[in-house]
């Protein structure tokens, strides 16, 4: 691997970050709102509830969690389409760049974009609501995080399978797939208040781990170890097998003379 | 002179269609070669696999010695390409897309490279410049920048100068057969100009339907038309001339004052002779010799259309 064309691809996209409103939105913009609207809302009930548990520090908590499964997924998937927008992907891959520095890139350009939305929202977030994530979860953080951007970054690259397979109509999953698989993390609300049906998908994802977890050391101050570590091992089944399935669609994409063909 | 490029039985399948049959070429050390054919030949199929886009369903390919597939990145290193159906992005500086491939091609010194580079190719004022608002010609040059980068061995240009004015376009020729000549560099060349090709390459190989039809000097495939093409201006007279040459069955066309006759060589001297006995007077006479182009249309058509 050349650490020169990792930096290549991680400053090409960067380049194009300050100038590039919807980039900035995506970051920035987007995430705020929507830590905005939820946490007026959730103020506004929490204000009309006799509860005294803390709403607030849940959703908003799962909010800013969630953004670090989005933050990646969609840096790794739209920094792809990007390339095949600008007509640039046949420059990239008839150039020395492997597969495996390239993804690696996708990767690092997903992690910074996920740091700063995420450093935006904590900051957002104990400016508009007295909500710090760090105090609220502490230790608890790290293996979260990499949970969600493991988690994020496999669905960013199986999407990216899917547009070498089946071409640019398949770009607005790049959007979609966080919408689609989010109801099934249980993001907002616990495992037992989805059907039966609903429950056997949500227990191969991740995410839902994750966010139990999360919601269970909020309720009872303590969290199960083994499932995180359970969701550590679906994330790694996930990743190698989001890898392979991009190799594989790239060499398909070869044989086949649709990589020539998609821009 | 060593080969840089040898390709052997190069075939790609797409199900049932063949786009490259069979195909075996080599390009030497130094050498500028032209890759020619209509459309659909198979000309960018044949680049797209010499660049490892697309894989081939036979054959083998070796560059710089070296078996492609093995290799890739070793070789890649030292090659690059530019075509008229791929772009940089168009959001970024001039600057930052050739500093962007410099690194990918880990280019030492890339940043004086890139200097050199946009002055050679007249960019040097654009440098700041946003790609998106540069005008075709200047992208066109800003691609070839970008081709130059790692100075590669192997240069693989698909109508690289399609979208250019005769002066720019003059100035890259000139500068490929500079660096030819001062870097030994390989050039495999495509393109539809065919005064160009002849201009620069020191050898054409022509695809029709996936085959080599023919490979040759571009002066050697054009001496392969056995006809040429005499031209003459009746100030008077236009209308017996017409029918002499369609009493002798020749192939012709005409307009008001000139005639266009396409003849053997060797019959040409017999055709004046025939004017001459039946007294007519052209007030000027143009004999052209067959170009490429000519070997191209014949290719093609298999025969010269007149009306």
């Amino acid at each position: 691997m050349s650490t020169h064309r990792i930096a290549a691809i991680i400053l090409r996209h960067l380049y194009i970050w300050p100038r590039s409103p919807e980039r900035f939105m995506w970051t920035f913009g987007w995430p705020f709102f929507g830590l905005l609207i939820w946490g007026l809302a959730i103020s506004f009930l929490q204000s009309s509830s006799s509860s005294t548990f803390s709403f607030i520090t849940v959703i908003i908590g799962a909010i800013i969690f969630w953004e670090i499964v989005v933050q990646p997924q969609r840096e790794v998937s739209i920094n792809f389409i990007d390339e095949l927008w600008n007509k640039n992907i046949l420059n990239l891959f008839a150039s020395p760049l492997t597969k495996t520095e390239y993804l690696t890139a996708l990767v690092v350009i997903g992690i910074i974009k996920m740091f700063a939305t995420a450093l935006s929202l904590t900051i957002g977030s104990m400016v508009l609501y007295n909500f710090n994530i760090f105090s609220s979860f502490g230790p608890l953080i790290p293996i979260f995080f990499i949970n969600l951007l493991l988690f994020g970054i496999s669905l960013g690259f199986i999407v990216n399978g899917l547009i070498l397979r089946y071409g640019l109509s398949m770009q607005e999953i790049a959007w979609a797939i966080v919408v689609i698989v989010q109801p099934f993390s249980c993001v907002l609300y616990p495992l037992s208040f989805i059907p039966p049906w609903a429950q056997k998908i949500a227990i191969v994802l991740p995410t839902t781990y994750v966010f139990e977890e999360m919601r269970r050391f909020m309720f009872e101050s303590n969290v199960i170890s083994t499932n995180l570590v359970f969701a550590l091992l679906l994330n790694t089944v996930y990743l190698v097998f989001s890898i392979w399935f991009f190799s594989i669609m790239f060499e398909k994409a070869r044989e086949y003379g649709r990589l020539v063909k998609l821009t | 002179m060593e080969h840089i490029l040898e390709v052997k039985n190069l075939t790609k399948q797409f199900g049932d269609f063949t786009a490259v049959d069979n195909i075996s070429f080599s390009v030497k050390e130094g050498e500028i070669v032209g890759l020619l054919g209509p459309n659909g030949a198979g000309k960018t199929t044949t680049i797209d696999m010499l660049l490892g886009l697309t894989t081939p369903t036979l054959g083998t390919i070796n560059v710089f010695g070296l078996p492609f597939e093995e290799h890739r990145v070793k070789i890649l290193k030292q090659m690059n390409f530019s075509a008229a159906y791929v772009n940089l992005p168009w959001r970024l500086k001039v600057w930052e897309n050739l500093h962007i491939f410099g690194r990918l091609y880990e280019v030492e010194e890339y940043k004086q490279k890139i200097d050199t580079l946009i002055t050679e190719f007249r960019l040097t004022a654009l440098k700041d410049a946003i790609t998106d608002t540069l005008s075709s010609g200047q992208l066109t040059s800003l691609y070839l920048c970008k081709a130059f980068i790692n100075d590669p061995r192997l240069l693989l240009l698909d109508e690289p100068t399609a979208f250019l004015d005769p002066d720019v376009a003059d100035l890259i020729r000139k500068y490929i057969k500079k660096k030819v000549k001062t870097d030994n560099m390989s050039v495999l060349f495509t393109s539809h100009n065919m005064a160009e090709v002849t201009e620069i390459c020191d050898r054409v190989i022509f695809l029709n339907r996936g085959n080599i039809i023919a490979e040759d000097t571009p002066t050697g495939l054009a001496k392969r038309v056995k006809f040429c093409r005499v031209l003459l201006l009746f100030d008077v007279q236009r209308t017996k001339a017409v029918t002499l040459l369609k009493n002798y069955q020749y192939t012709f066309s005409f307009d008001e004052k000139e005639v266009q006759v396409d003849t053997e060589e060797e019959n040409v001297g017999q055709l004046l002779g025939r004017l001459s006995l039946a007294r007519l007077k052209y007030s000027q006479i143009t004999i052209e010799k067959p170009t490429l182009e000519d070997f191209f249309l014949h290719a093609m058509r298999g025969r010269y259309e007149y009306t």
